[in-house]
């Protein structure tokens, strides 16, 4: 098993209840990998773990060859729910997401906190607390705060999860073209098919509770890299979407 | 302009509220004169209003009352300050160790259900009749009413900020400062604001412990003459100094949180 992220049979169980059973699954550096299963499956708790903020309750999970043991700026974290921190201005709130490196200067830090205000399309908005805009400019702020970290992989659970159908899309369409821009390593969780499938180079399709990986589907090689909108409407996104689906019935017996 | 008053949940200016409030005062104390003036309760029991603000300018004038007021305040905000500068590490550390949390909570929540009064005689041996008992009272009513207060705000930080600011680097000690005690702020001054409030309450108890100055003690020798006009002057000077430091408390709030 390769990969730059690593699960080397890392299972959890939080007392009695098994979560995760025992997984090995190896995911390449900079593709979009999205976690696909019923909800409560232990998808997530897959995802923290990375994060170094659930510690496997055994086997392992390596970064670059490196064991993971608590978390660290190099894998950020997005959540469902809105994470900006409402007492910091978006700037700022982008700002805090380098507060602790001690290897950029001031003038470093302005000229990173720059580039993602105007490539999250939030230089207007640079001086405004996080309830003065939407929640779809909520999320930027928090993708890019991850971003400025300097994270290489990007851990998000379910964040457009909270949005409008036409912020969802917009924000899909953004996240994938920063995905491969700034390269980075993205671990998606969802339950959503027609997201995973949208938004994936691959997905990894997990069971019922305890989670187990029960197909891995290639997404890339069916779609290429670039996902316009307007590939939702294709025959061969129709399709995957369908496999998708169907190898969620009948391999999970689950309706996510 | 006044139909939203009577909208279920509906908003109104400030003006308008500022307005309702001062009618509503206006009108309470436009009965009570008219009740203590038609002799419907003997003046002894309910003095009219004119009769108490007669009694408070002569208190004001001649018994020295904003000496008493300024011995009175001090005494508060000592005994508060003290509470709160304990209370706030000791609750933070509460809900942030489970270590500490399971030490104090059970002593705490035993010692907050004790009346303060009950605890007169202890601190008089403990401490005398002089200042440090009245300080220490004071201190009771509020440290650990307060102390559970802001360990339940600092419970209530939410823990994806928490993972937020520990996947950006943070230690504990920098999610402490950088992003729990900013995120508690708000709730922290308004539960200060409460326990100054409730650290006025005890304020009749400390000061009638062998005192010889202070609204309480003002009070206190008032209902020995049956000067219920003075007794009465003395609540409304209590009642006043909590209205304006609440109020002011309250645009400090405004103040430091314009994000709300």
């Amino acid at each position: 098993m390769t990969g730059y992220v690593q699960f080397v049979d890392t299972a959890k169980s939080f007392g009695p209840v098994n979560v995760v059973r025992k997984t090995s699954l190896g995911l390449d550096r900079n593709s979009l990998v999205v976690f696909l299963g019923p909800s409560g499956c232990g998808k997530t708790t897959l995802m923290r773990m990375v994060g170094g903020l659930d510690e496997p309750s055994s086997g392992s999970i390596l970064l670059g060859g490196e064991k993971v043991v608590r978390p660290d700026r190099r894998r950020g974290m997005v959540f469902q729910s809105y994470s900006s921190f409402p007492w910091l201005t978006v700037e700022k709130n982008i700002a805090f997401g380098m507060r602790y490196r001690k290897d950029l200067d001031g003038a470093e830090k302005a000229e990173r906190i720059g580039h993602y205000l105007d490539l999250f399309g939030l230089a207007d908005f640079a001086g405004s607390y996080p309830n003065r805009i939407s929640g779809g400019m909520r999320q930027r702020v928090a993708i890019a705060r991850t971003l400025a970290a300097g994270s290489d992989v990007l851990l998000m659970d379910e964040p457009f999860g909270a949005l409008d159908a036409l912020t969802r899309e917009r924000l899909q369409v953004e996240l994938r073209q920063i995905q491969i821009r700034e390269e980075k390593t993205v671990i998606f969780v969802t339950h959503d098919v027609e997201e995973a499938v949208f938004l994936a180079d691959r997905i990894i399709l997990f069971s019922r509770r305890p989670a187990s990986i029960v197909a891995d589907i290639d997404v890339a090689a069916e779609l290429g890299p670039d996902r316009p909108l307007e590939i939702r409407e294709t025959q061969k996104f129709f399709e995957l979407r369908n496999k998708v689906l169907h190898l969620i019935r009948n391999e999970t017996g689950a309706v996510v | 302009m006044f139909s939203s008053l009577f909208v279920f949940r509906g908003r109104a200016s400030p003006m308008v509220e500022f307005a309702v409030s001062v009618a509503a005062a206006v009108i309470v104390v436009a009965l009570w004169e008219l009740a203590a003036r038609a002799g419907i309760i003997a003046p002894q029991f309910l003095p009219s209003p004119s009769r108490v603000v007669i009694a408070l300018w002569t208190m004001l004038t001649e018994q020295n009352l904003l000496w008493h007021v300024a011995v009175s305040t001090a005494r508060v905000w000592i005994a508060f300050l003290l509470a709160a500068v304990m209370a706030i590490p000791i609750g933070i550390m509460m809900s942030s160790y489970r270590i500490v949390g399971a030490a104090l909570e059970p002593m705490i929540d035993f010692i907050r259900y004790l009346p303060v009064p009950a605890l007169v005689p202890l601190s008089i041996i403990w401490f005398g009749v002089g200042e440090e008992t009245k300080i220490f009272l004071l201190w009771l009513g509020t440290f650990f009413q307060l102390v559970l207060l802001v360990a339940d705000d600092m419970r209530r930080v939410p823990q994806e900020f928490v993972e937020v600011a520990r996947t950006v680097g943070a230690n504990s000690r920098q999610v402490m400062i950088d992003v729990a005690l900013r995120w508690m702020g708000p709730t922290l001054l308004d539960n200060l604001r409460i326990t100054l409030g409730w650290c006025w309450t005890y304020l009749i108890i400390a000061e009638i412990v062998a005192a010889d100055s202070g609204i309480g003690y003002v009070i206190w020798t008032a209902r020995r003459f049956v000067k219920t006009p003075e007794v009465m002057a003395g609540v409304v000077v209590i009642g006043l100094i909590g209205l304006v430091t609440d109020q002011l408390l309250r645009l400090l709030h405004r103040r430091l949180f314009r994000y709300l």
